[in-house]
């Protein structure tokens, strides 16, 4: 009877043994290969690289500017809506809205604008090529802030505190310009603002530059679970070919099987789109507005191809913050990352728009290791990413 | 998928004014890959290649033997495993003697790629290809 007790419950050890291993309880011992490519993940932070086609890209005067453009409402068409409308500092740049609303419904969730300086498309569709013109989108387009370049540049010049900050930044006489170039200019200020803002380091940070040094003790300290989570991120889930490098993105489109379709019979076509929306940009690179006289910086614009398999995809967004910026999807279907997770692990091929294309296949996580993507997944949020941007300082001579 | 597009890339030479070069003239630096009739020989600038950054190729096309002249070349890159290639279009340059230089490749996702070189020499089309694995 003993025996026979002892036997069952060697069993049963073995088989908690060998569960125990196959979804792991305590530290990962990573084989090089997944070294190699969780240290892919960094360094953070990363250098911002001014923008060529922004003359005023790092300039404190112009950033001072921007800043206070990017919260105020006079810019919009109703006074009401500022960038800050919808993304909002205590919300890391968002709004926690499933969809965005301005002076009407939007179809699509608003991405927060944290590290938008280490981007090369802006927005889901990547229909602008740099941030100020990402800006003018959102100024212009009726249903976000409905204004116009007379508005824009009637706000600047009747304010005597920004018409001096304007000046500052772009030179004497430059809020006497035409309100076109002012309402350009006005966004590079706030699109030299935008770049300043970008995330601080993260759990994951201090395990990955543990990791890449050798340091076990230290990336001990990172938790297990978000290890695991770590291994299947490089590796079974695929994830880090997309969502790759420091960033956490390539930059890059795909179709990853969220549905397209719209209310009222519409289509969101996603990249195709924004091709298109690029191609037609006033304020693009290959467009007058630019100030990169080399052209260096239209290398993207110049060459990017429109492509069938375009229709559907959108920007594969950072997860830099990820935790901080539900809900999730282009457009913010998804409440929780457990419910992304889910996505990709029960992904519907049937919706996938792949031309053949080989890459995303159902992931079929067990709860354990839904839970684990999702532990790493939550680690690569700044503990200060909901901070409010610190007091504004007033400029030289400006008033404020 | 690549043969259908790309008609935009080609960039070309007149095999009349400017003879391509023989085999022997692409021995010089570079990565090589060859058929029975030509020798490209190219390099990426800048040579390291990094994902999400745009580059260039240089690259020179030679006839082996008394082969004839190859008068253009289409240069583009896929990720055969992915069944997708990339989503910019190089624009190829015809800089004489054989020599090309493609501009604004980028490699978005890490893994094998492939560069695909598409050769016009005689009459005839020839696609030489070689790899290039990105970590």
């Amino acid at each position: 009877m003993r025996a026979a007790l002892a036997v069952a419950l060697a069993a049963a050890l073995a088989v908690a043994l060998a569960a125990a291993a196959a979804h792991g309880n305590g530290p990962v011992a990573f084989e090089p290969a997944e070294v190699r490519r969780i240290v892919g993940h960094g360094p953070w932070p990363q250098p911002v690289l001014p923008d060529r086609s922004n003359r005023v890209a790092g300039d404190a005067q112009a950033i001072a500017l921007g800043r206070r453009l990017f919260f105020d409402p006079r810019l919009s068409a109703n006074g009401a809506i500022a960038c800050s409308t919808c993304h909002v500092p205590s919300l890391a740049w968002t709004d926690g809205r499933t969809r965005a609303n301005g002076l009407a419904a939007l179809d699509r969730n608003t991405p927060s604008v944290v590290n938008a300086g280490l981007g090369r498309w802006f927005g889901w569709d990547g229909g602008a090529d740099t941030i100020w013109a990402q800006g003018l989108r959102a100024m212009l387009d009726p249903r976000e802030m409905g204004a116009s370049p007379a508005l824009v540049a009637g706000a600047i010049r009747g304010d005597e505190a920004l018409a001096c900050l304007h000046d500052a930044a772009f030179g004497a006489g430059a809020v006497r310009r035409d309100d076109r170039q002012v309402m350009v200019d006005a966004s590079k200020a706030i699109a030299a603002f935008v770049a300043t803002q970008t995330s601080g380091r993260t759990p994951f940070d201090d395990f990955r530059d543990a990791l890449g040094r050798g340091d076990r003790a230290a990336a001990a300290r990172y938790p297990a679970a978000a290890q695991r989570g770590a291994r299947i991120f490089v590796g079974k889930g695929n994830c880090s070919v997309c969502h790759f490098g420091p960033a956490f993105t390539n930059g890059e489109f795909h179709d990853v099987g969220v549905p397209y379709l719209l209310p009222g019979g519409r289509v969101d076509e996603g990249r195709h789109g924004g091709i298109k929306r690029l191609r037609a940009d006033p304020f693009n690179l290959l467009g007058t507005y630019s100030d990169d006289a080399s052209g260096a910086s239209a290398t993207r614009t110049r060459h990017v191809e429109m492509q069938h398999a375009n229709f559907g995809q959108f920007k594969v967004p950072s997860l830099r913050n990820v935790a901080l910026t539900a809900p999730y999807m282009h457009d913010g279907r998804f409440a929780t990352l457990s419910d992304v997770v889910r996505h990709y692990s029960e992904l519907d091929m049937e919706r996938i728009h792949a031309h053949g294309e080989q890459l995303l296949r159902p992931l079929r996580l067990t709860p354990g290791e839904s839970a684990d993507l999702v532990a790493f997944l939550e680690s690569l949020s700044d503990p200060r990413g909901r901070e409010e941007p610190g007091a504004l300082r007033p400029v030289e001579g400006c008033g404020r | 998928m690549i043969a259908a597009r790309r008609l935009a890339a080609l960039a070309l030479a007149s095999a009349a004014a400017l003879p391509a070069p023989a085999a022997a003239q692409c021995d010089g630096p570079g990565r090589k890959v060859e058929s029975e009739r030509l020798v490209v020989v190219y390099r990426t600038v800048p040579a390291k290649v990094a994902v999400g950054q745009h580059f260039a190729v240089e690259a020179r096309v030679c006839a082996k033997g008394a082969g004839a002249a190859p008068t253009a070349l289409r240069v583009d890159a896929d990720m055969p495993a992915h069944r997708h290639g990339m989503n910019y279009r190089a624009k190829v340059s015809a800089k004489g003697d054989g020599r090309y230089v493609a501009e604004g490749l980028l490699f978005h996702m890490p893994g094998r790629w492939r560069f695909v070189f598409d050769v016009d020499a005689g009459g005839r089309t020839e696609r030489l290809a070689a790899d290039l694995d990105l970590e």
